[in-house]
């Protein structure tokens, strides 16, 4: 918990139980709430990959200045059984409030926990009791935060009536309300007033509140995305799920295949009739695509591929975060073609760099990656809105039928300077042509001379060179001067950040250079990055360091970088970054 | 009127006596009884001999990865329905490698016809055992006979919703042509199996024995390609190889389910970025 004198400008909140608990919604309703009193948050998943019966928890922080991630500790803790004090009031703040449903059994309060304030609280039990149902629990749940919080019950009711009136009915939302009353009084006997966090309330200005999964389905959509097929996995279904309910309205299609094969080989069969198409998937998803991603690199065939990583290898841990196929996508498949990575950091970022995905994918005709991870890909955030003014659709070289009647022996594979040719659709006329998977000459008929191939192989990749202008640079922050610097890439943007604030306050300056575009890889802007510093770590949740490798193939002077380096599975909390590096030096 | 000359852009060099000659004549004759404009027509071929056959015809046209055919010739399909989507693939695209997809494209029913050249040999590898090689076959992968039963593509299309299966054999071109006809007509998914024997790699299930073995169903008046069951049990009987118009059944289309009324395909769409709309949407995530 941050406070500038009295006032608290930072929390954590933790809500943590077994999967089935409703531990997801409490959690949402309570960081909704917090949003509509002006605070900035930030909603961190650790869930299991299963529905019912292993733990779970919800960690929604709010805080008065914008934040990207997770904080450090927990000032409210509302367990729903013992299980969770054991793991996690060790992460407890010095003052924190910390209430447990122990049914007949309390646990001890863990003798590492600064916790100040420790009860039980019988959740299941007043909801039999009241409500004859176990499931009001999650209310009372809410109520009981709300008062340690000192929320505004008018935004509660308000917001209870939103999420029940329309799908339950009024008489769902009266039982809810009440039971969120219930949980404040029962609150009130074991807190005193003056124990409470109370905070600030503030006017909720004109933000947002999504996921990073949901930016880029809503950036897709603005994009011009109107053809979107995928297969469920986690956790990137919910940009598919975002897109099959908006999609159909803009006279687009999502469709549900059978594999992952299936998915990213069908949008590159819309893609090529000159719809704009997209996939998207995690973890093994992600290997089964690795054949159609040289389809796309060989045929010359536009795509955007968002895949949001998860905790692997093989099946791994679906719903938890990690960075580790980084590799995958700018070494993987086999063969050499080109490719572009993009890994935004922010949700902000999830959206705007969608738009550039597609208009890159065009543009270079060559597939898109947009590497996200499960941390900002499932968390909820609080956004600027997104300026729908900067929106552009570029289509490259892109004929129209005027353009190509014109042309004299139309070549789809042209070898031309920038390595771009122009293109036809299917249904054009004066354009017929063939679409190779095998190498091919000019007009797409496969070719194995082996002057042809080294044209060819030339023509690909020379795009990735007409690509670099057009990317999206790294980007700097902090004090320029500082001589210690950072490296890393998407969610540990936030992390990073908070880290060189804490390394500010005991004196240590640093910098950070966010990785934006992670292929082609941006040698030139990162060598000078690297000069200005006297020590460099690099950020980043896996085992090998992927990004610190990359680094060290594509730069060319000689330095050595630090690796700090989480694979718990878990995003990074700043000070696991703040203290590595202070202890470094 | 479109003749066969049209949709012929080179000779083609499969060996001599390829079963693929056979599809080639039919394919071209089907398209220029429909009159179809070559820009009109996309021809998506798999991985296998067969898959030379869009560097000879005229059309648009996707040499895919192995199995991949029937994906990539759905994602066409269904951004721009005012295109003619034939796939070919061998019997290791097919009925192998494309197994999941098969099954499944003939469940979704898009408006695409899919031709598969059933050689009972993997030939462009050189020799192996295919899915559709018969239990026993001696071949470079199987020395000492496979050990697996064939498969049964046709049987298996009618389990899985097909709503049009025909079979034809590229010894007849002039029916195998009037089947693929009927099949680009149908609405909804049509399945056209042909056996085409390999002259090189397949020395048991040559043109002879298929003449010897199979029989058509175009002959049998009493025979009703409506009827579920009856289909089934020709398709039972592996001794005796029907070929002709095996079922057919009026179902939606993946299309009209999914466009309705929707007159204008996707890739027709103005991306103009409508930013009130837009913004609208943009309101549901405060």
């Amino acid at each position: 918990m941050q406070k500038k004198g009295k006032m608290i400008t930072d929390i954590s909140v933790m809500i943590a139980g077994m999967a089935g608990d409703g531990i997801l919604f409490t959690g949402n309703v309570l960081a909704k709430i917090l949003k509509k009193q002006g605070w900035e948050i930030s909603t961190y998943r650790d869930f299991p990959s299963n529905i019912r019966g292993e733990p779970t928890n919800y960690t929604i922080r709010a805080s008065l200045v914008k934040i990207y991630g997770r904080g450090d500790d927990i000032d409210v803790f509302m367990a729903f059984d013992c299980d969770a004090i054991f793991k996690h009031a060790k992460s407890m703040t010095e003052g924190g409030i910390l209430l447990c449903d122990g049914e007949d059994f309390v646990a001890p309060l863990p003798s590492k926990s600064k916790a100040k304030t420790y009860h039980r609280f019988p959740l299941r039990k007043l909801a039999i009791g009241n409500f004859g149902k176990e499931i009001f629990k999650n209310m009372i749940a809410l109520g009981a935060l709300c008062y340690i919080l000192d929320l505004d019950f008018h935004v509660i009711e308000q917001i209870i009536s939103e999420a029940f009136l329309k799908r339950k009915g009024k008489e769902v939302v009266r039982k809810n309300i009440q039971a969120i009353y219930l949980g404040c009084e029962q609150a009130e006997e074991l807190i005193s007033p003056e124990e409470r966090h109370s905070l600030k309330r503030r006017e909720d200005y004109d933000r947002l509140f999504l996921s990073g999964d949901e930016a880029i389905a809503f950036g897709a959509l603005a994009a011009g995305c109107r053809f979107f097929a995928a297969y469920p996995i986690c956790p990137a279904t919910e940009i598919w799920q975002w897109l099959a309910v908006y999609l159909p309205q803009f006279n687009g299609l999502v469709v549900q295949t059978e594999d992952e094969l299936a998915a990213l080989n069908m949008a590159l069969g819309a893609s090529y009739t000159g719809a704009r198409a997209m996939t998207s998937t995690s973890g093994p998803g992600g290997s089964l695509m690795m054949e159609g991603f040289g389809l796309a690199g060989m045929a010359e065939i536009p795509i955007v591929v968002a895949h949001v990583q998860r905790a692997g290898p093989s099946t791994g841990m679906p719903t938890k975060t990690e960075q580790s196929d980084l590799n995958q996508w700018i070494y993987g498949s086999h063969g050499d073609f080109p490719r572009i990575v993009l890994s935004p950091g922010t949700v902000e970022e999830c959206f705007e760099f969608t738009i550039k995905a597609f208009n890159l994918a065009e543009k270079y005709q060559c597939p898109v990656i947009l590497l996200t991870e499960q941390d900002y890909g499932q968390g909820l955030r609080s956004a600027n809105k997104f300026d729908l003014s900067k929106v552009k659709i570029e289509r490259g070289k892109l004929l129209s039928q005027e353009e190509l009647i014109n042309i004299n022996d139309f070549k789809r594979y042209k070898l031309t300077p920038d390595g771009v040719s122009p293109r036809a659709l299917p249904g054009m006329k004066n354009g017929l042509h063939m679409v190779e998977s095998n190498e091919h000459n000019e007009r797409g008929y496969r070719d194995e001379d082996p002057e042809n191939r080294v044209r060819m192989m030339q023509k690909r990749m020379k795009k990735l060179k007409s690509a670099s202008k057009d990317l999206i640079a790294p980007k700097i922050w902090g004090k320029r001067d500082a001589e210690i610097g950072i490296i890393g890439f998407g969610s540990t943007f936030g992390p990073i950040q908070e880290a060189i604030t804490q390394l500010e306050k005991n004196g240590i300056r640093a910098k950070y250079l966010q990785m934006r575009t992670l292929w082609p890889f941006p040698s030139k802007k990162v060598e000078e990055f690297i000069a200005t510093c006297k020590e460099t770590f690099v950020v980043e949740n896996n085992f090998s360091g992927q990004m610190s490798l990359l680094l060290k193939s594509q730069v060319r002077m000689s330095f050595d970088a630090r690796n700090i380096l989480n694979y718990s599975s878990q995003a990074f909390r700043p000070q696991e970054i703040s203290t590595q590096i202070q202890k470094a030096l | 009127m479109r003749k066969d000359k049209d949709y012929h852009l080179t000779d083609p060099t499969w060996c001599k006596g390829c079963g693929n000659y056979g599809i080639f004549a039919a394919f071209k004759k089907a398209a220029a009884a429909l009159d179809l404009k070559p820009e009109q027509l996309v021809v998506v071929t798999g991985i296998g001999c067969h898959g030379r056959l869009n560097n000879y015809f005229n059309s648009y046209g996707f040499h895919a990865l192995h199995g991949r055919t029937l994906p990539v010739a759905s994602g066409i399909k269904l951004s721009n329905p005012c295109l003619s989507v034939v796939g070919i693939s061998g019997d290791g695209d097919a009925y192998s490698i494309g197994l999941g997809h098969f099954i499944h494209s003939l469940r979704r029913n898009i408006n695409i016809t899919y031709v598969v050249a059933d050689n009972r040999v993997y030939a462009l590898t050189q020799g192996q055992t295919s899915p559709t090689s018969e239990m026993g076959y001696v071949s470079v992968s199987t020395p000492y006979g496979s050990k697996e039963l064939n498969l049964n593509g046709l049987q298996l299309a009618l389990a899985s919703g097909a709503s049009f299966i025909a079979r034809g054999f590229s010894g007849n071109p002039t029916q195998l042509s009037s089947l693929i006809e009927k099949g680009m007509k149908h609405k909804g998914f049509a399945l056209v199996e042909v056996l085409s024997p390999c002259v090189i790699h397949n020395k048991i299930n040559t043109y002879q024995w298929f003449r010897k073995n199979i029989y058509d169903l175009d002959d049998d008046s009493n025979y009703n390609p409506r009827d579920k069951m009856k289909a089934w049990k020709k398709l039972s009987n592996e001794k005796k190889i029907p070929v002709g118009l095996i079922y057919v059944e009026k179902r939606p289309s993946y299309e009209d389910l999914v466009f309705g009324k929707r007159a204008e395909p996707i890739v027709f769409n103005d991306l103009k970025v409508d930013a009130p709309r837009l913004e609208k949407i943009m309101e549901k995530f405060k």
